[in-house]
């Protein structure tokens, strides 16, 4: 049981032509003893190359990664201490279940060979596995694949867990299932454990913090309610939700933001927020936006509904400033799966000043988050 | 399951016999017998009396027994070939056994440490690896020859070694110096097979048991190895082949003498001034062609499996 710590880790790939790619650019993350953290970002971000880091799979080019307050930058993997559940499970195809849990403990430790067998057999009872544990791993379904991969990894009581993308070969309703799970068997082992994945949706529910990082470079890290209401810039903003945020990017005029199809009046905090810039860009998440068939005021625009796709529990609209265009530009609104609403539809979009975000137009940081008190707004409007 | 097939297509067409079922095994058969005639040819002149053998078809049963008066046939050429061969066997075997298991393991572990594991210079190494391959057995014919008699000291080195051990014969160094030339010819052709096998082995794999605390010797002794099963069998049954039937090298190395291998006593065997003895050659041939059809028995299943991956 140990605190993980990642200090201004950088990675630079040298190509062999001499070109460098920076791959992971100055990260810095403290996971603490017990936490889940989960590492999250589009395909390429440096995600799985600085778990690879963790684990002694890639060198690291600069910086420091310590385990337990002892750096680990040159110690190779055998003797880390951690454990990895990879994404293909990669599991030892001729070894059984029993052989495939065992190898990690007769490999790294001096434990005899009946502690192991009990060990083994513990994990396997608790991982749910105990009866397959003299079959091949190619006569297992997927999802018990996937318990072999996490019991291997759990048998050897590691220092910290690192699991890349563990779920995302299994079906949608046991990878929701496995997601519960993991989190359960991960707070009861108390391990660090860093999960890396490019499913926001993994990274909400899974995470006591996620670390977002796009090109390489770390965005934010924080709770997930942290990242999904105080994004700190409008790439975390965009990356984390369902369905994305939707962004406009206007010109600021007179405390009011003025976009080609409509216009925006900044309340007193946000036009401070904004401050003399010329232009800004309004982020609104489509569960905050209100569709109603009628009505008006001064956040309220006229707008069409371009397609409806029915969730069931939901639906998400997607509306237009101009209907006649072929493929117009659009953005989305949550709306009840009850409400009956269709395509071509004529209806008012508001956009609830409380829930607004900005960010600046060129670099994207964010200049002013959404409220979480909606009485505190109200009133500064009025 | 043939049967169900083959009652099913009885039902559909409604006559007794599918046409096609027909002309399937009368090719089939057409076939085994078109690949079969040449060793039933060489069977049964193995067994015919040397002087009727000039006076028939030589893949009807002899005419005249061997034994001419007795009215039986013997089997006295394949045990006039087995005298004969004996000491060739058993240098071939001696030779064969250790150079096959040699080239296959220490190619299998070349290209793990070329494929597997990654260092600087690897591609370097292993592009001379694969020149190996198209060096001509032709070229290297005479300098092979001095290597082994005058660069190399082994035989002088090799007199205490049949001296002390058992079994161990001066002229064994010749066997022993076309071991290492074997497996070092062969060793090119194993690391390309083996390194094939390894490329298409799950690189998280070999990081799990890296993680898993695994040396490289050790994930190469528990996880490649047993993996390469199959295509050591393989390697196993080209290497058994290629060195069994090899006579350039024995030539050039061996020269001649008690070391002699089976190939290089097949070439004298039956021939005399008063004429070529047909049947004793084609026993012997047959003798010394038996130990490859083994081998091929042997590792045939996973010979398969390991052509099919």
């Amino acid at each position: 049981m140990a605190k993980l710590t990642l200090d201004n880790v950088t990675k630079v790939f040298t190509e062999d032509d001499g070109n460098e790619i920076v791959a992971v650019d100055d990260v810095n993350i403290d996971i603490d003893d017990g936490e889940f953290l989960v590492l999250v970002g589009p395909s390429g971000c440096g995600k799985s190359t600085t778990l690879r880091m963790i684990a002694g799979l890639e060198t690291v080019t600069s910086g420091e990664i310590s385990l337990g307050g002892e750096r680990i930058n040159e110690k190779p993997p055998a003797e880390r201490d951690i454990a990895m559940v990879f994404q293909s499970y990669a599991l030892y195809p001729h070894m059984t279940v029993r052989e495939n849990m065992s190898f990690g403990l007769e490999e790294s430790t001096d434990m005899p060979d009946d502690e192991i067998a009990s060990h083994v057999e513990e994990t396997a009872e608790m991982m749910g596995i105990g009866e397959l544990l003299d079959r091949k791993p190619a006569d297992l379904s997927g999802g018990q694949q996937q318990r072999v991969a996490l019991g291997r990894a759990i048998v050897r009581d590691p220092e910290a867990f690192l699991m890349d993308e563990p779920l995302s070969n299994l079906d949608a309703k046991l990878r929701a299932t496995m997601r519960t799970e993991l989190q359960r068997l991960q707070a009861e082992l108390g391990v660090a454990t860093v999960y890396v994945t490019h499913d926001q949706t993994e990274a909400m529910t899974m995470g006591d913090r996620i670390a977002i990082l796009d090109d390489g470079v770390l965005q934010q890290v924080g709770t997930p309610l942290e990242c999904y209401h105080t994004p700190r810039n409008q790439f975390v903003a965009g990356f984390i939700g369902e369905p994305s945020m939707n962004f406009f990017e206007m010109d600021v005029r007179d405390g009011r933001l003025v976009g080609d199809r409509f216009e925006y009046e900044l309340t007193p905090a946000q036009r401070d927020a904004v401050g003399d810039a010329d232009r800004a860009t309004l982020g609104v998440r489509p569960e905050d936006i209100s569709v109603d068939t009628e009505g008006g005021g001064s956040h309220a625009y006229d707008v069409f509904v371009d397609v409806v796709e029915p969730r069931g529990d939901e639906n998400t609209t997607h509306l237009t400033f101009d209907p006649g265009v072929e493929e117009p530009e659009t953005f989305t609104a949550t709306i009840s799966g009850l409400r009956h609403i269709q395509a071509g539809e004529a209806v008012v979009a508001t956009l609830p000043p409380e829930s607004v975000h900005l960010f600046d137009a060129e670099t994207g940081t964010a200049l002013h988050n959404r409220s979480l008190e909606t009485a505190e707004v109200t009133e500064q409007l009025t | 399951m043939s049967f169900g097939t083959s009652t099913d297509e009885e039902t559909e067409t409604g006559t007794g016999y599918p046409l096609r079922r027909v002309v399937l095994y009368i090719t089939l058969v057409a076939m085994g017998a078109f690949y079969l005639i040449p060793i039933e040819t060489g069977v049964m002149t193995s067994l015919t009396s040397p002087g009727s053998y000039t006076g028939q078809f030589p893949y009807l049963p002899p005419l005249e027994p061997l034994l001419s008066g007795t009215g039986e046939f013997s089997l006295q050429p394949w045990q006039t070939a087995v005298d004969l061969l004996g000491q060739g066997l058993v240098n071939s075997v001696i030779l064969v056994v250790p150079a096959t298991i040699l080239s296959g393991l220490l190619g299998s572990m070349a290209a793990y440490g070329l494929t597997t594991v990654s260092w600087r210079g690897q591609i370097a190494i292993y592009i001379t690896f694969v020149a190996g391959i198209f060096i001509p057995y032709q070229a290297v014919l005479v300098p092979l020859t001095q290597f082994w008699y005058n660069v190399v000291p082994l035989r002088t080195a090799f007199q205490p070694v049949a001296y002390w051990v058992p079994f161990i014969q001066n002229y064994h160094w010749k066997l022993v110096a076309l071991i290492v030339t074997h497996t070092a010819y062969g060793l090119p052709i194993c690391t390309l097979l083996f390194r094939a096998h390894y490329k298409k082995l799950s690189d998280e794999m070999i990081e799990a048991a890296r993680l898993d605390g695994a040396s490289i010797y050790r994930i190469y002794r528990r996880i490649i190895l047993p993996l390469s099963v199959p295509m050591f069998a393989v390697v196993f049954i080209y290497q058994f082949t290629q060195i069994w039937n090899d006579l350039l090298f024995a030539l050039t190395i061996v020269q001649f003498g008690d070391a002699s291998v089976v190939t290089q006593e097949l070439v004298g065997l039956g021939v005399s001034q008063s004429g070529t003895n047909f049947p004793l050659r084609m026993a012997g041939a047959l003798v010394a062609a038996l130990p490859t059809l083994l081998v091929y028995v042997l590792f045939g299943e996973k010979f398969a499996k390991g052509v099919a991956a």
